[in-house]
């Protein structure tokens, strides 16, 4: 009898099994019609509502060329934090979070990998709103800042799928992560500034804006498409940076808190 | 011997009241559909504050309406879905009650609990807002406010009964949703959008319904050329269009699931 070969299992091929599989399985909007509505239909959607909007509302704190660039980066959500935040949701509800809790798989590759291809369609969803602005409500932007625009469409695509992953995380423990998706899927058009300053909010409000990535993500637009030099920008790159990590360092947390639970209790996948 | 018809107001009322029985049983599905209207609304304040207090009825009022168009689209899509996912679709249909009565009823109350996400904006911004709100004549704005009701329901019937026919109702609620709050001006006067987009606002009757409303309860409005009684007497006619056509397209369905009986595997 040939002795039997246990094998670690290997991180990046959990990685890239999770990065392939999850969109056909536990991630939302991930269906082909949903992703070309999620980066085409709602982008355009939006900043068209919102500039007439601002249009009639004449403000002069917030322009409609303010309020369309605020609007072409917020349908980010849709892709990364309403899609992402149904992994953990997806897995109850189709009886398979069991066996995820028992299989050795490392816990980092599993959960990570399913943000893969959300990063990339939140990079889409933030190119085609910026031609939207650039093209459709003629923003103007400054010359040469291409090359920031990148860098900053990146981060912040990493960055909010990172909060996705951590309202997943929380979802484990949740009967459903729909409300908390909606919620998080909107709540961002108030308070991150999309259409108005922050600086318009009550300072407790703010302050929640401020713990949002997609705040950080709007200014380092808008420094961007005026021409803000690197001075301006690295601290707002550098806020994206430690949002992605202290996100996905929660998620993972989370996940380590809520799994002992499941372990001893045996009752999370009875949401 | 006399042939006993169903009572189709019974069948409504019944419909009526097991879909409020259910709302109560979980609330929390409110949020999902009116979420989206009260941010816009609260965004849509921040923004038309330093306006005048006219503006600040648009945002309520857009907020409301917007929340009633959110719980119809998301009540329409579920009408039909949900009796498939649950099973049951065809006795339900397989009743001498024509299905269009369950299903208005059940879109009526969506409308009814969508008030939630306008009732929300106005108090906050009741609060918050520290002038009076210039609102002419409370009691034509209620009865209106019931009437867009009723325009949005005569809409949510025709998109249900459409619904029964495809697995797109999902895409149409989540991707067209800005599309009906842009298209009907839920939140500005329509004439601000290009004029190539009138006709297809005045295909929805709620452009019509909501032009009237701010006729009666905007200090100096100005919507379509025609004014208050054009808005009505469109809203009306457009509304007893999609009727017919609802009722039309029903009356297809029960014919379809009585012949070939696939219903259920759209």
């Amino acid at each position: 009898m040939s002795p039997t070969i246990v094998r670690a299992p290997n991180l990046l091929r959990v990685l890239w099994t999770n990065a392939v599989f999850a969109p056909r399985t536990t991630l939302g909007f991930m269906r082909i019609d949903y992703v070309l509505g999620t980066v085409l239909i709602v982008p355009f959607t939006q900043m068209l509502f919102f500039a007439v909007v601002a249009q009639l509302a004449g403000n002069p704190s917030a322009p409609v060329a303010f309020v369309v660039l605020g609007n072409a980066v917020a349908p980010v959500t849709y892709s990364s934090i309403f899609s992402v935040c149904q992994t953990t949701d997806s897995e109850k509800h189709q009886g398979t979070m069991e066996h995820l809790l028992v299989s050795p798989t490392n816990r980092a590759a599993l959960y990570l990998g399913r943000g893969f291809l959300p990063i990339l369609t939140s990079m889409a969803t933030l190119v085609v709103g910026l031609l939207y602005a650039a093209f459709l409500f003629h923003v103007p932007f400054a010359a040469g800042s291409a090359g920031s625009l990148a860098i900053t469409i990146g981060l912040l695509s990493v960055s909010m799928v990172g909060f996705g992953l951590l309202l997943g995380g929380v979802a484990l423990f949740l009967r459903t992560s729909i409300i908390l998706g909606n919620i998080f899927l909107f709540i961002g058009l108030l308070l991150s500034g999309a259409n108005f300053p922050v600086s318009f909010l009550p300072l407790p409000l703010q302050w929640v804006g401020y713990l949002l990535p997609l705040t950080w993500g709007i200014s380092a637009i808008r420094a961007t498409a005026s021409g803000a030099g690197l001075m301006t920008l690295l601290p707002l790159w550098g806020a994206l940076l430690l949002s992605t990590a202290v996100t996905l360092g929660l998620a993972l947390g989370l996940w380590g808190v809520f799994e002992r639970q499941a372990l001893r209790t045996g009752s999370i996948v009875r949401f | 011997m006399r042939k006993v018809e169903p009572s189709r107001l019974r069948a409504f009322l019944a419909s009526v009241r097991l879909s409020l029985l259910l709302f109560l049983a979980d609330p929390q599905w409110v949020i999902p559909a009116t979420i989206a209207p009260v941010i816009f609304g609260f965004a849509a304040f921040e923004l038309y504050q330093g306006s005048g207090a006219t503006l600040v009825l648009y945002a309520i009022l857009g907020a409301g309406m917007m929340s009633m168009w959110g719980q119809t689209l998301y009540g329409a899509g579920w009408a039909t879905g949900q009796d498939r996912e649950l099973g049951t679709l065809e006795p339900t249909l397989s009743t001498p009650t024509s299905y269009l009565w369950v299903v208005f009823g059940r879109i009526v109350v969506n409308a009814v609990t969508g008030l939630v996400g306008g009732l929300v904006v106005f108090a906050v911004v009741s609060f918050a807002y520290p002038h009076p709100l210039p609102l002419h004549a409370p009691v034509e704005f209620v009865l209106l406010f019931a009437f867009v009701l009723v325009t949005l329901a005569s809409v949510g019937l025709v998109l249900s009964a459409v619904y029964v026919y495809t697995r797109y109702a999902g895409f149409i609620n989540n991707f067209g949703e800005f599309g009906f709050y842009i298209i009907t001006g839920s939140m500005f006067p329509v004439v601000l959008l290009p004029f190539w987009t009138s006709p297809i606002a005045l295909l929805l009757p709620p452009t019509w319904a909501l032009d009237a409303l701010r006729y009666a309860s905007l200090p100096g409005y100005a919507g379509f050329g025609w004014g208050f009684t054009g808005d009505i007497l469109g809203a009306v006619g457009t509304m007893l269009v999609y009727l017919a056509a609802a009722g039309s397209v029903y009356h297809r369905v029960e014919q379809h699931v009585l012949t070939v009986g696939n219903l259920q595997e759209y």
